[in-house]
């Protein structure tokens, strides 16, 4: 199965990355030219992305499933609801791949965790056993896949409050005091 | 592990070497038809290791094989997130995007 990039898309990646930088620069004309770009590239990009998730989540998919279809049609549907979930009501273009990566990786670390719990398994006989090397590898990559799980989820997080420009959430404690002649104590607090 | 021949005489021995606390211990394991038989057992042993470590191998490199597609999906969001920013009015500021002031 291919699940690369085709070249088309990855040029209109390099194109995006160099406007990009030059934007990042400070070449105002740059930035409008980035705008352009991402009007004209963005949508195939985000097709093209997509398509790769979600064919590699259902390569993920057969591989955790071992040919049994009622935990295929399971993670299927757990996938789809949780698409729907962490993507919400009509999402940004970000917001679209984010939530695919963040989708992938959940599955990625199922088939991680589901891997690790048959070779612990005391019912495995010791001739199907893993070596020390190949289950140390595993290991390390659990720990890598949820690392990248949880940035990406804060990546969303980060993508939400950018794009609704609203300020960081802020915690006021109130200490209710009684309120003497020409003391300001008892307030209403801040807003 | 293999033959040796010892002093004088054109008499082999199969020999098998094991480390014990931290050196090698050399263990003669016999001559003739015995010696020839622990030959192919071990013989067989290196071939089974060999066999079971190429097949861990294939196997850690199907999984990765599975999951490379995450990468191509990492490099297509982070590029038209950083994209999408900027184009947005947003510019990076010690590692935090902020919105760009002024018109």
């Amino acid at each position: 199965m291919d699940l690369e990039l085709p070249k088309d898309v990855q040029e209109k990646l390099a194109v995006l990355r160099a406007l990009s930088e030059k934007a990042e620069n400070g070449d105002k004309e740059a930035r409008k030219e980035l705008r352009r770009a991402l009007r004209e590239s963005a949508p195939e990009v985000i097709f093209r992305a997509s398509d790769i998730g979600r064919r590699g989540q259902w390569a993920l998919i057969q591989t955790v499933a071992a040919n049994d279809p009622l935990t295929e049609e399971a993670l299927v549907a757990r996938l789809e609801q949780m698409r729907a979930k962490v993507a919400g009501p009509e999402p940004s273009p970000p917001e679209v791949l984010l939530t695919e990566r963040i989708c992938s990786l959940w599955l990625l670390i199922e088939v991680l965790e589901m891997l690790v719990s048959v070779q612990l398994s005391a019912a495995l006989p010791p001739e199907q056993r893993s070596p020390m090397s190949y289950l140390q590898h595993v290991f390390k990559w659990q720990e890598s896949a949820n690392r990248r799980f949880l940035s990406a989820t804060r990546e969303l997080a980060r993508v939400r409050k950018l794009q609704n420009n609203t300020p960081a959430v802020q915690f006021n404690t109130q200490i209710n005091l009684e309120t003497t002649d020409g003391d300001q104590r008892g307030e209403e607090p801040n807003r | 592990m293999g033959w040796e021949s010892r002093g004088r005489g054109t008499r082999r021995y199969y020999t098998r070497s094991r480390w014990v606390d931290g050196r090698v211990v050399r263990e003669y394991v016999g001559s003739g038809l015995l010696g020839e038989i622990a030959a192919l057992e071990d013989e067989y042993k290196r071939r089974q290791r060999e066999e079971e470590a190429a097949f861990w191998k294939e196997e850690k490199e199907r999984l990765e094989a599975g999951a490379a597609f995450l990468d191509e999906l990492a490099e297509a969001s982070e590029v038209l997130l950083r994209a999408q920013l900027l184009a947005s009015g947003f510019h990076k500021h010690k590692g935090q995007w902020r919105r760009q002031r002024g018109p």
